[in-house]
């Protein structure tokens, strides 16, 4: 078993919205940024893994066992933090802990608690009066301590401040250092994914976009700036989409040393994930 | 599941003390006044917590993310219908004890008819969940409660019928025929509800 997460042709149809043949993978060991805009499909996506919606067609595998056939199974060693907390607001940690000690069989009560000190979250308050980032805190705490090997977030950091963020990455980052666990990460804060994403799945419209691994993606991809002169000489498999502005173009090139070794005068930078996305959705090609 | 059951309890702890509170006020209103309808509103609002237990769930969306953990629809489901009977039984068992320590204090003999009130208040209660709890499945807490109302009514209006137009009820010298047609009807509707629910449950897309 190489894959955490295999997904194939997963088909979901809604009036107005559809999944079209949505596969990836997830390998093992790695962290995969799911991007995509608000509605694209990321959260769909994840309840048809979860089963928490009815799918139209296509097999999704984690953990090397069907979702269908060993549900009860695969979620025993499943970790999610979905967007905001779902824990009752009466509740203590204590009492979250009674609870989830019955029902995972491998609830670590130590490590909650170890949790709930690294991430200063006070046990006799009760969730109500936790503030947003400390009630993600929580989550996460929750989902990292039945000692999971797969952790499915979605947009589990949105919202947050920069440090509380980069406090959660440092803890998924620890996470799959041991190379067995996985993480899916769905997020519209595309700067998370630039500092801790190995492959990054793109989803647009309801369909994946782009599959690929981070480093090599940041690598070859550029942004051309020229003129519309310039522009036209460019051949159509040379870039993806463009941009036009009012004086100048911008490109996004698929490879940017070809470019620059065929262009030599021409002004190609580097790309962030967010740019590539805007490219993607708001490019023409 | 247990952990199911002891969510739902540990979210009600706050609203037991309230009860617990305007049970004694009701105690010491009523009681002396010989007023047996006590007995029964108690395990009426015990029944009524197993509705609080949805509408906090749906607060805290809890469904969809208990779903993630290793937790089965059937046993969500299930664990409802058992977090009802545990309400119902600990409402009666405690309307029997103010029944026995109001009798004491008030120094009469405990009265078998106060018995027969909680029994069959208590086998109303079942009913009562069996019909909610499946129209919460569909409809959500809200529109649930006011179906529940609709429903309250229609018998009531029946019954009021029924004496305006001085309709001859059938009559039996037996009293315990009624007891077993009502334990009888309280079994079918839990049973028959848990089955429809489970069915609503299964196919719920969250």
């Amino acid at each position: 078993m190489t894959n955490a997460i295999e997904i194939k042709n997963l088909n979901k149809y809604y009036q107005d919205f559809q999944l079209k043949d949505v596969s990836f993978k997830v390998p093992k060991g790695s962290i995969v940024g799911f991007i995509g805009e608000n509605g694209a499909g990321k959260t769909t996506t994840i309840k048809a893994m979860l089963n928490l919606v009815n799918r139209d067609g296509g097999t999704i595998e984690m953990l090397g066992m069907d979702t269908l056939k060993d549900e009860k199974k695969i979620k025993e060693s499943v970790g999610v933090v979905m967007d905001g907390c779902n824990f009752h607001d009466n509740l203590k940690t204590g009492d979250i802990s009674k609870m989830l000690a019955s029902i995972y069989k491998t609830w670590n009560t130590q490590l909650f608690q170890n949790y709930l000190k690294k991430f200063r979250l006070p046990e006799n308050k009760i969730i109500k009066e936790f503030s947003r980032g400390m009630k993600m805190k929580l989550q996460i705490a929750v989902a990292l301590s039945h000692e999971p090997e797969l952790l499915i977030l979605d947009e589990a950091t949105s919202g947050l401040d920069p440090i509380v963020r980069e406090e959660i990455l440092d803890v998924f980052m620890e996470f799959i250092q041991d190379e067995e666990h996985s993480i899916l990460i769905s997020s519209h804060i595309t700067s998370d994914l630039d500092k801790i994403a190995d492959y990054i799945v793109f989803i647009h419209q309801g369909e994946i976009l782009l599959d690929q691994e981070k480093e090599t993606l940041l690598s070859k991809m550029g942004i051309l700036k020229c003129g519309e002169e310039d522009f036209r000489k460019l051949e159509g498999d040379e870039y993806i989409r463009y941009r036009k502005n009012q004086f100048s173009y911008e490109v996004l090139v698929k490879d940017k040393t070809a470019i620059r070794k065929k262009y030599l005068e021409a002004v190609v930078d580097g790309v962030t994930i967010e740019e590539m996305m805007l490219f993607y959705v708001r490019g023409e090609k | 599941m247990k952990g199911l059951i002891l969510k739902d309890l540990l979210n009600l702890k706050s609203t037991f003390k309230m009860l617990g509170v305007m049970m004694l006020f009701f105690a010491v209103v009523f009681l002396p006044q010989g007023n047996g309808f006590i007995f029964g509103m108690i395990i009426l609002m015990f029944a009524m917590m197993v509705v609080t237990t949805i509408s906090y769930d749906d607060l805290a969306k809890w469904d969809a993310y208990a779903l993630t953990m290793p937790v089965t629809r059937k046993e969500m489901v299930l664990s409802k219908y058992l977090v009802m009977a545990f309400l119902n039984t600990l409402g009666a068992v405690l309307s029997l004890i103010v029944g026995i320590v109001g009798s004491v204090i008030m120094r009469q003999s405990f009265d078998l008819e106060i018995l027969a009130i909680i029994g069959s208040v208590y086998l109303v209660a079942f009913i009562f969940g069996s019909v909610i709890i499946p129209l919460i499945y569909k409809f959500g807490t809200e529109k649930a409660r006011l179906m529940l109302f609709l429903c309250a009514l229609l018998p009531t209006a029946l019954i009021l019928l029924v004496e305006q137009f001085n309709v001859p009820l059938p009559t039996t010298g037996n009293p315990w025929i009624y007891l077993f047609l009502l334990i009888a009807f309280s079994i079918v509707g839990v049973v028959l509800s848990y089955l429809i629910s489970l069915k609503i449950y299964t196919k719920k897309e969250f």
